[in-house]
């Protein structure tokens, strides 16, 4: 047998890179060179244009970066204002020199944006989450569907506007489940939409119904 | 010969005792097969309750005979919409939820949760919490791993070694339990700190668990590493190249098994990692053998960490004095009516931090953990991201397995080693 009989011996990682301050600036230097606007944030963010995003990207893809996460935000009951409803991040992270990004594209509700897909494989998901959860529309995406939610839900739950109080539940086939009847029937309270604690409690329609007895000798 | 006239043939069952005429009849079907059979791409439903899942994962398989020509994953079964529900909890509430993310690492999520509330709040962690938040990661890391080993190689069909892997995480959950009540979904961390000190004899039931678990790892290795058939099944199988590992965004693991050196416990250390002594396992293979033999190591690497933490376990408080962010003491509240005033602001209401958004990275045993929280300044989170490392990792899936047979898809999804929590939230 040619193949490997014995564990292998694993070698070491280099040892921490980020204690050389030299390193930590390049990020300054390359929003800069990006021809990027830094925002005032904890973390470094640069400010994209809808127009640029790609190509910064390409630049960000061939400078050895790889895309983390994508991030949606909807702004609309932020307590500053903000410029505009919907703010799309894009975390990236350079592995082997440990510089992070956030890049941040700002939009208005209906604006389509350019999907990253043929830059990072690893946009796939992460831009189908976002359209998923914020409805935002990735042009040129391959495969653009939902991927958390159901398929009958309506709307996109991480909007302000989505409504998170109790709503009725409306499935494909038609059925309907109104949460206020439907826990009134899981307490006996009324009959409800369960039709099986609540009904046999009350005995609705046929009488009382009396409530199984231990034949005499215990069960057989 | 079409179809039909060959069937009842085959079907007689001398013709196939009859060893003779076995070869040239398979010899015969082989050299017309394309004329003779009709072929399709056939779809095959895996889960979303199949065992070999690790989950409720459900993959649309398309199948070209026994090769894998397209997987489609459809996840979400575990949706429960944690980022909607963390707009709605107070910062503190939001280390119940945090856990419940990454069940097998559940410390992993609390660590990274906390660490951007207190990113966010200034606060000033004790140097014993931290060393005891250090502990309980690498334990967790320990029990993940060892859940991994366990189920993933019983998915191959080594079933023994599922009892001894899960032998040695009850005896993690033991300790886990004794620290905070809960085998699973801890919830003790805190902004500022820790819920409350760890029992007195907790520190050396963990240097007895580490001081054995060594040989323990030693005797994972010599039941599966040298098998024959664990060999077949692994090697060069769903290799991923670091070029296309760092295409998918993969962390953790799956990365360092590709090749490249990424751990945020040395690249971006938090909870002091920097001052622990500990090596980054990394593999060039990049394929399933070396991402089982990859996480065996990193099993001697935590057990390492723990034992440095508890040498320097020393005495003292493990939350931050700040009484805006953490509890005031309990005897307190009969003598202090400023201490009764912030206990009832702080359980009300919580506290306040001021704008801004903040991600604080931390490696768990699935890559990179990540909470982009956004405050507004109220008493909750405006907006919480949650980067789950095995929701970008499973792309990976799509990736490794085409061209491979439908058994190399289910050693690719094992070592891969999402948590369907984590995938949906």
């Amino acid at each position: 047998m040619d193949k490997v009989s014995k564990i292998e011996t694993y070698t070491t990682g280099p040892a921490s890179v980020q204690t050389d301050p030299a390193r930590l600036d390049p990020i300054d230097a390359l929003i800069a060179t990006l021809g990027l606007s830094a925002e005032d944030a904890a973390e470094p963010t640069a400010v994209v244009g809808i127009d640029k995003l790609e190509s910064v990207a390409l630049r960000l893809r061939q400078a050895g970066f790889m895309l983390l996460d994508v991030v949606g935000i909807d702004y609309s009951a932020y307590v500053q204002p903000r410029p505009e409803r919907l703010s799309v991040l894009y975390n990236v992270y350079h592995p082997y020199d440990h510089r992070r990004l956030f890049l941040r594209v700002w939009l208005a509700m209906g604006t389509a944006l350019p999907s990253l897909y043929g830059v990072w494989k690893s946009a796939n998901y992460l831009e189908r989450e976002v359209y998923d959860l914020l409805g935002v529309v990735f042009t040129d995406h391959p495969d653009l569907r939902k991927i958390l939610t159901p398929d009958d839900l309506e709307g996109h739950p991480l909007l302000k506007d989505f409504p998170i109080d109790e709503t009725p539940t409306l499935f494909r086939d038609g059925r309907f489940l109104d949460p206020a009847a439907f826990r009134a029937g899981m307490t006996g309270q009324a009959t409800g939409l369960s039709g099986w604690r609540g009904s046999l409690r009350r005995g609705e329609g046929k009488g009382d119904i009396e409530p199984p007895v231990m034949p005499a000798g215990g069960p057989k | 010969m079409s179809l039909k006239e060959r069937q009842p043939k085959s079907k007689q069952p001398e013709s196939i005792q009859q060893e003779s005429s076995l070869p040239e009849r398979v010899g015969s079907l082989t050299a017309n097969s394309g004329a003779l059979m009709h072929t399709e791409i056939m779809s095959l439903n895996v889960g979303p309750q199949h065992p070999s899942t690790h989950g409720v994962l459900r993959l649309v398989v398309d199948m070209d005979g026994e090769f894998v020509i397209k997987v489609t994953p459809h996840m979400g079964y575990l949706h429960t919409g944690f980022e909607k529900t963390f707009e709605h909890r107070t910062y503190q509430q939001g280390v119940t939820y945090a856990p419940r993310t990454d069940y097998l690492h559940s410390f992993g999520h609390e660590l990274a949760w906390v660490l951007g509330v207190e990113k966010l709040m200034q606060a000033d962690v004790p140097e014993r919490a931290t060393t005891v938040r250090v502990i309980l990661h690498e334990l967790g890391r320990i029990s993940s791993h060892l859940v991994f080993l366990g189920t993933a190689l019983m998915d191959l069909g080594a079933i023994t070694l599922f009892f001894y892997c899960f032998r040695e995480k009850e005896a993690v959950q033991d300790l886990f339990e004794e620290v905070c009540g809960y085998r699973m979904n801890q919830g003790y961390f805190r902004v500022g700190g820790l819920s409350r000190d760890i029992p007195d004899d907790w520190a050396g039931h963990v240097q007895t668990f580490c001081d054995t678990f060594d040989k323990h790892v030693d005797e994972y290795a010599s039941m599966f590493a040298t098998n024959p058939i664990f060999l077949d099944r692994a090697t060069g199988v769903g290799v991923i190249t670091a070029e296309a590992a760092i295409d998918l965004g993969l962390t953790g693991p799956n990365l360092r098994a590709s090749g490249v050196p990424l751990d945020h416990r040395k690249a971006t250390p938090y909870c002091d990692y920097d001052s622990y002594e500990f090596n980054v396992p990394t593999s060039q293979k990049g394929d399933s053998h070396a991402r089982f033999l990859l996480r065996l190591e990193e099993l001697r690497e935590s057990a390492k960490i723990i034992r440095q933490a508890l040498k320097r376990l020393k005495p003292g408080p493990v939350k931050d004095p700040n009484r805006k962010i953490s509890l005031p003491p309990r005897p307190e509240l009969e003598s202090s009516m400023e201490a009764v005033i912030h206990h009832f602001k702080l359980v009300t209401e919580g506290f306040h931090p001021p704008l801004g958004e903040v991600y604080v990275p931390v490696e768990t045993a699935r890559g990179e953990v990540g909470y982009y929280i956004i405050s507004d300044g109220g008493s909750m989170p405006y907006r919480v991201k949650i980067r789950a490392p095995s929701f970008v990792n499973l792309q990976a899936l799509e990736y490794a397995c085409v061209g491979g047979q439908f058994a190399d898809l289910i050693t690719v999804l094992a070592t891969i080693d999402p948590v369907l929590g984590d995938v949906d939230r």
